[in-house]
């Protein structure tokens, strides 16, 4: 008796909740179906990067329906992890590119959706992004819309130069002076050492400096042209004007360490690093000052001339709600996204006037960066080419076998030009 | 009638009946494990084989390239390096990381004060975060002021090496932490085995007049072959497969320095999108450490003391 009231018990329970499953699912299905939407986007270090959340809570307040959920990956990790998600179907609806190796490959891959024909039907106008939206577009397509767009600058210790006697450096600074200044800041030994400049073990540190002048891109059939800037970099390291790649790559030290430590004079960094140092500043993690100058130059080319790279915002193929996503993307990258970038001191894709002194009246931002941000041509850290990522891996090992002194400036760009000329082939 | 029938014919129905009851019930315990190798290990393995044999990106049209992939292979410098590192790799990893961890055990086979303690303490690496361990090792091994280097010094060694930030001693670094790492657990295996070991043979042997090493050369290396066996069998196949801590120590390189076969075959997919040249690349794992293991078995008898006592 007692059984059979539990079983009968039992399967009026399973019934009951299979009719509330039912109703419940089909009631919450027209309920989205009109109003409440929730998007999902992915993107990088979500606690220590403010400006995520902060355009997010603008777009959320001004479209209560919607909500978006971030979908948070190590930044290191990014773009491995996105292509293992993407390849694996994931229904992410908006996919921030991080680079353009992560951009090339999602797009040859028809992963992300040609946005050509809703720019045209929404009346987004691309000549609004000074050119940033042209570096993106491939055979006739745009796929992402910028958000940030970052160049090469150069940050400085003011105390440092203070206690030198040094005057801070230019906006019109070659890269010749800036090692001879470098070496001439240099000073002290062990826990007291001053290093005058400071690389950090990107590539990019190093050879952005090669392709200023324009004749030379990154993607190329001979890298000899890569040499001065490398024997000036590897002398300065063999005279302990900055620290040694070696080290930097077994700690795994990030640049933000010595700068913020006062170890360093000089740091040629991305504008992103303006609104880390000044969150670090505010919240007194270093008490001297930093000012910023424009990156210096090779000879002959004209000062502001600099490298920059594109932080832009795509739709995933797979996404269920591409209405939706498209609108936030509308929202992220235009004005009032750019608006809220600003206030959280990143430079955002769209630069108005308006938007730029948002920028720069910002509490702590140096005083200096509205000149330096001038620039005069912005080339793209990497342009857009079908094997950009097997290219960029060859280039980082060997840039890592000529850093720690395996191979000299010559025999390493000899070996990049013979292992990428076989990819190109 | 029943008894009488069986005697006379082994094979009747109901003896068969019996047997396949039997051998159901068995493969009914295999069958949680039995599926889900099929479904996670097997199938995949077979898609991948398949998928060697055809040049994919992962996303756009699958085509059928037959054996040009393993063509390929032959001239891509990086599979050349990356299998001499991996080689490399193994035959320093299981040799040395065997004979710590038997001397290990031995050691913490005696009775000594504390040696719980110790077990603990060799144990605890393996159980460890492997991020951690990579981070501590690398800090420990920091070339300009590195405990181990500052040592050196102190000795006198006045140029020590740069371990990972250098070609020549970065793949050895790597082999000294994944020692550090794995022998505590293969000390397990070993004092499991030392204890299994009767106490009688030590008898026998301290009667016959054996020292301390003639006992340990004639005793109990022979009886812990069984053991010795299988650890050298897994180090082997975990030791071709190392990855994950040669993509936290080093990422490969310097430049593709410490480069091994897995991490080819994970660049090549997910970073070059060649999903069909990285298969290929699997395959030559696999039948490389299928060619090894299967060595290793028909070795066994020749080596190998199954003692029954």
């Amino acid at each position: 008796m007692n059984k059979w009231l539990n079983r009968r018990t039992a399967n009026v329970c399973v019934a009951l909740l299979v009719i509330l499953a039912v109703s419940g699912g089909f009631i919450s299905n027209r309920a989205s179906a009109q109003d409440e939407i929730t998007l999902t986007m992915s993107a990088w270090d979500v606690a220590t990067t403010p400006y995520w959340q902060a355009v997010i809570d603008a777009y959320e307040a001004e479209h209560p329906n919607v909500t978006v959920e971030l979908i948070d990956v190590p930044s290191a990790d990014y773009q491995d992890t996105m292509n293992i998600r993407l390849s694996g179907g994931d229904d992410t609806d908006i996919i921030t590119v991080k680079d353009i190796p992560g951009y090339s490959a999602m797009l040859t891959r028809g992963q992300i959706v040609p946005l050509n024909d809703l720019i045209e039907a929404s009346g987004v106008d691309l000549s609004a992004y000074s050119g940033a939206a042209e570096e993106l577009t491939y055979e006739g397509s745009i796929y992402a819309l910028p958000f940030r767009s970052d160049i090469w600058i150069l940050y400085y210790n003011k105390t440092i130069f203070d206690a030198a006697g040094l005057d801070y450096p230019t906006n019109d600074m070659t890269w010749g002076e800036f090692g001879a200044l470098a070496r001439e800041l240099t000073s002290g030994s062990g826990a007291d050492k001053i290093y005058g400049a400071h690389f950090h073990v990107w590539r990019s540190a190093v050879q952005l400096g090669t392709v200023q002048d324009g004749l030379n891109t990154i993607i190329s059939d001979d890298y000899s042209f890569m040499a001065p800037m490398y024997d000036m970099v590897t002398a300065m390291q063999k005279d302990g004007i900055i620290m040694d790649y070696g080290e930097l790559r077994a700690g795994n030290i990030h640049y933000s360490g010595p700068f913020e430590n006062g170890q360093v004079a000089m740091l040629p960094m991305g504008s992103w690093f303006i609104g880390t140092l000044v969150a670090a500043q505010a919240d007194g993690v270093f008490d001297f000052d930093w000012g910023v100058a424009s990156y210096p130059h090779p000879e002959g080319v004209a000062a502001g001339t600099t490298a920059g790279t594109l932080t832009s915002l795509a739709i995933n193929e797979e996404s269920d709600n591409k209405d939706a996503a498209w609108d936030f993307v509308q929202f992220y990258t235009g004005e009032e996204g750019a608006k809220v970038l600003a206030g959280t001191g990143n430079l955002p894709a769209l630069r108005t006037p308006e938007i730029l002194e948002i920028f720069a009246s910002k509490d702590g931002v140096p005083v200096e960066a509205t000149d330096a941000l001038q620039t005069t041509t912005v080339r793209l850290e990497l342009p857009m080419h079908p094997n950009v990522g097997e290219v960029e891996q060859i280039l980082n090992e060997e840039h890592e076998l000529i850093m720690t002194d395996s191979l000299s400036v010559e025999e390493g760009l000899e070996e990049t030009t013979s292992r990428i000329s076989e990819v190109l082939q | 009638m029943k008894l009488g029938v069986k005697a006379a014919h082994p094979n009747t129905p109901s003896k068969r009946r019996k047997e396949l009851r039997k051998n159901l019930i068995a493969y009914s315990f295999i069958l949680p494990n039995l599926l889900g190798f099929a479904i996670f290990t097997l199938v995949p393995m077979v898609f991948s084989l398949g998928l060697a044999l055809t040049s994919w990106d992962g996303a756009n049209q699958v085509s059928w390239v037959g054996l040009q992939n393993f063509k390929d292979l032959l001239d891509d410098s990086t599979f050349r390096i990356s299998l001499e590192n991996t080689l490399w790799y193994v035959g320093g990893t299981v040799p040395l990381t065997m004979v710590c961890a038997l001397g290990l055990a031995v050691l913490l086979n005696q009775p000594i004060r504390g040696r719980n303690l110790f077990r603990t303490i060799y144990f605890f690496p393996y159980v460890a975060s492997l991020v951690a361990v990579a981070v501590v090792w690398n800090m420990l091994f920091f070339p300009s002021a590195g405990p181990v280097n500052e040592f050196l010094r102190a000795l006198g060694v006045a140029n020590p090496p740069r371990w990972s930030a250098s070609v020549d001693w970065a793949m050895p670094t790597v082999i000294m932490a994944s020692i550090w790492r794995n022998m505590g657990y293969y000390m397990i295996i070993y004092l499991a085995a030392l204890q299994g070991i009767p106490s009688i043979l030590y008898e026998a042997a301290a009667i016959d007049g054996a020292n301390a090493w003639q006992k340990f050369r004639y005793v109990t290396v022979p009886m812990l072959t069984p053991a010795t066996f299988f650890i050298s069998i897994m180090l082997t196949i975990t030791s071709f497969k190392v990855f994950d801590l040669i993509l936290v120590m080093t990422n490969g390189g310097p430049g593709r320095a410490t480069n091994v076969l897995v991490m080819h075959t994970y660049n090549t997919a997910f970073r070059q999108f060649k999903f069909g040249y990285s298969s290929a690349i699997a395959m030559v794992l696999f039948a490389l450490v299928m060619i090894i293991t299967i060595v290793q078995f028909t070795m066994e008898r020749r080596w190998v003391e199954y003692s029954q006592l």
